[in-house]
């Protein structure tokens, strides 16, 4: 890992929306940041301040993160009303959930923006996994076509009811680790909320022993 | 941040590596010897709160277990290793200096001696049988895989288990000297 853990200075460059509840944000890659494909860091504006997984690759201008607007939460409040060229205080990268190739079949399992992550590693060249997002509607599958190029097999898990798009899978990311994932034994990657982590970590202790659980938790 | 995940309700857990092992596993038996280590050495500087050196001293430590904790928590052969700091030589420098400015301030020892005076002393020797104890843990993890040679990052994790030992030693002498209690000789 080459990554140092420093405070850097950086502004909004630009917002984008990528759903109702969630945007993503562009800001200047402050000189001399680096990062690993995976890493997080812990961005502030003002007195507030909350990790977030790096969307882009190392490679890119630009630093890109996914942000979901959370009922109460200071942060992603004002990030969403944040004006162009706001300083922003980056303080990273944090983490170890880096992509680590071996033999065995990788497998991603994220819900909403625990996809964040995997974003960076797929921009980073890193292909040939097996990619189960979990969200509740379809508009939320932000990054699709992105995943779609570059996945082994990319699964939507939707939650809610229609429409189900082609290839999709109308059910949690666990009930498709569950039922439908092939038996054997692989390199989990597991991205999201607690619960999510916690059930799918015990699905594998079952359904697929010998394999290799790294994990990211989003709060 | 809630502190229970639940993902080790049924008694696995994961190693740093990834893999997941049961709870009764040796890497997970030496990291709770390590993790038992620097509760007592807390224990420890509690005690010493108003020698402020010595208190960033055993913090210091306890970093560098915490730094240890993550090599036995890691396949040797696992990718995972490149993401950990070695213990550097440095860190067991640290050690040995401390060990030699202590010991010029103690009286020779002739004889063994019943570990035990001050309270303090007591909690230092009790932090010293237990890092003897991890010691002997990482002895085996690390060796018995490696049976020719031992890779230099391991092979400083066991040095500095050794000399933190022999630190701990020196320690519970200071304390009991600063105490004004003698180190009890054993007798027959």
């Amino acid at each position: 890992m080459k990554t140092k853990l420093a405070t850097h200075s950086a502004v909004l460059l630009k917002r984008k929306l990528l759903s109702d509840k969630s945007f993503e944000i562009m800001i200047s890659s402050p000189p001399e940041f680096q990062f690993d494909p995976g890493q997080r860091v812990s961005l502030s504006l003002g007195e507030h301040t909350r990790d977030y997984s790096i969307v882009s690759a190392p490679q890119e201008a630009e630093l890109i993160f996914c942000i979901r607007r959370v009922a109460g939460g200071k942060l992603s409040t004002l990030l969403s009303v944040a004006d162009m060229g706001a300083p922003l205080s980056v303080y990273g990268p944090h983490g170890y959930f880096t992509f680590r190739p071996t033999s065995r079949s990788a497998v991603f399992v994220a819900t909403g923006t625990g996809i964040a992550p995997f974003c960076s590693m797929t921009r980073s060249g890193i292909s040939n996994f097996t990619l189960l997002h979990g969200v509740r509607l379809q508009k939320d599958l932000y990054y699709a076509n992105q995943f779609q190029q570059n996945a082994h097999e990319y699964v939507p898990c939707l939650t809610a009811t229609d429409p189900l798009p082609q290839k999709a899978f109308k059910g949690k990311v666990t009930a498709y680790l569950e039922r439908h994932l092939p038996s054997g034994s692989y390199d989990f990657y597991l991205c999201g909320r607690q619960e999510m982590i916690r059930d799918a970590t015990l699905i594998i202790d079952e359904r697929f022993p010998d394999s290799l659980v790294y994990t990211e938790m989003f709060y | 941040m809630k502190i229970y995940t639940g993902t080790g309700d049924k008694g696995k857990t994961s190693l740093f590596s990834g893999d997941r092992v049961s709870k009764a596993d040796a890497r997970i038996d030496a990291c709770g010897d390590l993790d038992e280590l620097n509760s007592i050495l807390g224990a420890l500087a509690a005690h010493l709160a108003t020698e402020e050196k010595r208190v960033a001293e055993l913090q210091q430590i306890q970093s560098d277990l915490l730094q240890a904790g993550a090599w036995l928590a890691t396949r040797p052969d696992s990718s995972a290793t490149d993401s950990l700091r070695e213990i550097s030589t440095d860190q067991i420098h640290f050690l040995e200096n401390a060990i030699d400015s202590y010991e010029e301030e103690l009286p020779k020892l002739n004889a063994f001696i019943l570990p035990g005076g001050h309270i303090i002393a007591a909690w230092a020797h009790l932090a010293r049988t237990v890092c003897r104890r991890c010691e002997r843990k990482a002895v085996s993890l690390i060796t018995q895989p490696m049976k020719s040679q031992v890779a230099e990052p391991y092979q400083h994790l066991l040095v500095y288990l050794n000399r933190l030992s022999d630190y701990l030693f020196v320690l519970a002498r200071h304390c009991n000297r600063i105490h004004g209690i003698a180190d009890k000789p054993w007798k027959l």
